[in-house]
């Protein structure tokens, strides 16, 4: 095969020489080549956007709520209420050694908090120190709940963001001022700006963190708490331990071990795994429909160099006739076949990304007033489109091959015996 | 000898086989201008082609300058080919999408040379056949002796010792056909090209120096023509 300008001024000729007919049979790749990084840029987008939601929040994670019997046990008629209490934060964690952490909350919903002039309804949360194993904060000011609060029975609150842009109009650091929440004053010493929508009891937005031990005693609890939150060690499942701890707190509040709406369990692990299969099950069908689609236009090429190589029959004979190698013919078309590919595929891979581009510009348009903080990322990598252009390099050499074999089988007094 | 062929045959073999070269043997020197004449299906394209090495023959031999051309690898024929013979065909066969010139430079390509080289020389050798103001044409710009002169301008520009002509005036009236002739045998006489030019018309064949007849598969007569004294039309005009 034999490289100059010429060379290219052939495939551009040939090409444009059948215009309607390249182009058409380019759309094919064009196409193909769009859908598949349009829907991976889109999945990706799509998969960080809701992964946003889960920001902060721990994977392997039980959350137990009592709830009413729904079945009749020892006696004992259905829908009877229980109460869990922190003796079962104690038992959990000796009963079940392959939790991690076992912290329990205790909330209280709509709750006025009040700063001079401000005032905004946001929800208590009672928590200990290493609840924060279960919701990460993000600090934006300050520090978390820790032990020493809850020992010493602080009066202390870490406020999320919706509290603290109400409360404190003006920013800078609210940490040392007194807030009045309810009935009571509490000193601010943190502000939290996790914006997940993964929340327990209420979004973190909104909520008013303060040792557990105020809350129970505030809102005349005794022991009782709301729910528990389990997180396993690494290597368990939280869905494993699920039945054991279900188990354990049937025993204990004498209610049917088989009433599982008895206690309400949510797994997080359970829902991650619902998330993560359901972006596999979509990647997948992706990558099915976008390669389906090239093939197809790829196919469409092989097609159309079919026929280019039957009408130019004559043509190859007189090459050949003149000079020519079989492999000179060869390269032509494959070339031909590589160049149209080529071409088609790059108008592509440019209006995928330009198309990329808006849909990143419209959705963080539509998400700049949600809570959720995310900045999903629709656009396609550098070495992604370089990739594609690879791979459509490929495709048109594929696509060359069988053309490609039948003009080189032409002999050159076949080719110009004329019929 | 330039060109040698012993008890050459050739068999078509689709569907009923057909034996059309049945054992030819034909000496060609150096520098010769010979004509192949023979009644239409006698095979005298067969025989071209074989010349050409676009074609394969069964049995016999065919040496080329001494050097026995027989299951060449398709680089070696093409190589051949390229840079040894030059065709001549009836129908012309340029390509219609390029222009004169483009088509003259296309065995020059074939051969590796720079794109400035071949298309000077391509002018030049357009030039020699008074088509330096055509070389910008498309074929069907152009009449048949025009065309014609193209594809010998193709023909002579790889510099070939063989030209190969089938049936070179077949498609040109009698006044072209004879400039045609005229062009050929300045090109033996001047650049002692070696030419075979097939044809079924006496007028033709006069022009040439040897008349080489071939009846059903075999060579006949072959007539010393140095004289053109062979056709009683043909000395001073080709009749059509
Ligand atoms: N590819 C082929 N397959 C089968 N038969 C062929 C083929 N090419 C030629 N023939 C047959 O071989 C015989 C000789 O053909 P050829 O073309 O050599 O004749 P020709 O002398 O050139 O005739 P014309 O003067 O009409 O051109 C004819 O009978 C023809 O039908
Ligand atoms: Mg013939």
């Amino acid at each position: 095969m034999r490289f100059d300008v010429d060379t290219y001024r052939e495939i551009a000729d040939s090409l444009v020489r059948n215009k309607s007919r390249s182009l058409l049979t380019g759309f094919g790749v064009f196409w193909g080549i769009f859908m598949l990084l349009f829907l991976m840029g889109g999945g990706q987008g799509l998969r960080q956007l809701i992964s946003a939601n889960f920001q902060g929040f721990a994977t392997n994670t039980c959350i137990l709520i009592p709830d009413r019997t729904t079945m009749p046990w020892k006696g004992m008629k259905q829908g009877r209420r229980w109460h869990m209490t922190y003796t079962d934060v104690e038992r959990m964690k000796m009963m079940v050694p392959e939790l991690e952490t076992v912290t329990p909350m205790v909330s209280n919903w709509g709750q006025e908090a009040v700063l001079g002039p401000n005032t905004i309804s946001g929800n208590i949360k009672g928590v200990y120190a290493d609840y924060q194993n279960i919701e990460e904060p993000q600090l934006r000011y300050g520090r978390y709940i820790n032990e020493s609060d809850v020992l010493h029975g602080r009066k202390v609150c870490v406020i999320g963001k919706r509290i603290y842009t109400s409360l404190f109009p003006q920013g800078g650091d609210p940490c040392g001022t007194m807030i009045k929440v309810g009935p009571v004053y509490y000193q601010v010493v943190g502000v939290d700006f996790n914006s997940g929508n993964m929340n327990i009891n209420g979004s973190a937005d909104e909520a008013i963190v303060i040792p557990l031990p105020i809350a129970q005693k505030v809102y005349q609890r005794g022991n009782d708490i709301d729910l528990l939150c389990a997180t396993a060690r690494k290597g368990f499942k939280s869905s494993q331990l699920e039945d054991r701890m279900r188990a354990i707190m049937a025993r204990e509040h004498q209610f049917d071990p088989s009433d599982r709406n008895a206690m309400f369990v949510i797994n997080t692990e359970q829902i991650f795994a619902i998330v993560d299969n359901l972006f596999t099950g979509l990647n997948f069908l992706i990558w099915l429909v976008g390669l389906g689609t090239i093939l197809a236009g790829v196919i469409g090429v092989s097609n159309i160099m079919m026929v280019t190589v039957k009408e130019r029959t004559t043509e190859i004979g007189i090459r050949r006739a003149i000079g020519a190698t079989p492999r000179d013919i060869l390269g032509q078309i494959i070339m031909e076949s590589i160049s149209l590919t080529l071409v088609a595929g790059s108008f592509g891979i440019v209006f995928a990304v330009l198309l990329l581009e808006l849909l990143k510009k419209i959705v963080s348009m539509a998400t700049a007033g949600a809570s959720v903080q995310a900045d999903p990322e629709f656009q396609i990598s550098f070495w992604t489109a370089v990739a594609a252009a690879v791979l459509l390099s490929l495709l048109g050499v594929v696509a060359g091959l069988a053309p490609a074999s039948r003009a080189m089988s032409i002999k050159p007094v076949d080719a110009m015996r004329d019929e | 000898m330039l060109i040698e062929l012993k008890d050459v045959n050739k068999t078509y073999n689709n569907g009923q086989p057909l034996h059309v070269l049945k054992g030819i043997n034909l000496g060609i020197d150096s520098g010769e201008f010979v004509s192949i004449m023979g009644a239409s299906g006698s095979g005298k394209s067969t025989l071209l082609n074989i010349l050409g090495i676009l074609d394969n023959y069964d049995t016999g031999e065919y040496h080329i300058d001494g050097r026995l051309i027989k299951n060449l690898s398709e680089k070696q024929a093409a190589a051949y080919r390229n840079k040894m013979i030059g065709f001549i065909f009836q129908s012309f066969n340029l390509i219609g999408f390029k222009t004169a010139v483009e088509n003259v430079e296309l065995p020059l390509f074939y051969q590796g040379v720079n794109r400035r080289k071949r298309h000077e020389l391509a002018m030049q050798y357009l030039d020699r056949l008074g088509l330096a103001g055509w070389a910008g044409h498309y074929p069907n710009e152009m009449s048949g002796g025009q065309k014609q002169r193209v594809a010998i301008a193709r023909a002579l520009i790889t510099n070939p010792k063989i030209i190969l002509a089938d049936e070179p005036t077949g498609a040109l009236d009698s006044k072209t056909s004879e400039e045609v002739m005229q062009l050929l045998g300045e090109l033996n006489r001047q650049d002692k090209v070696t030419i075979i030019v097939v044809t079924h018309e006496s007028g033709v064949a006069n022009c040439t120096d040897k008349i080489v007849h071939i009846k059903d598969g075999v060579i006949g007569r072959i007539e010393d023509n140095r004289e053109h004294h062979s056709s009683m039309f043909g000395t001073q005009t080709i009749m059509k």
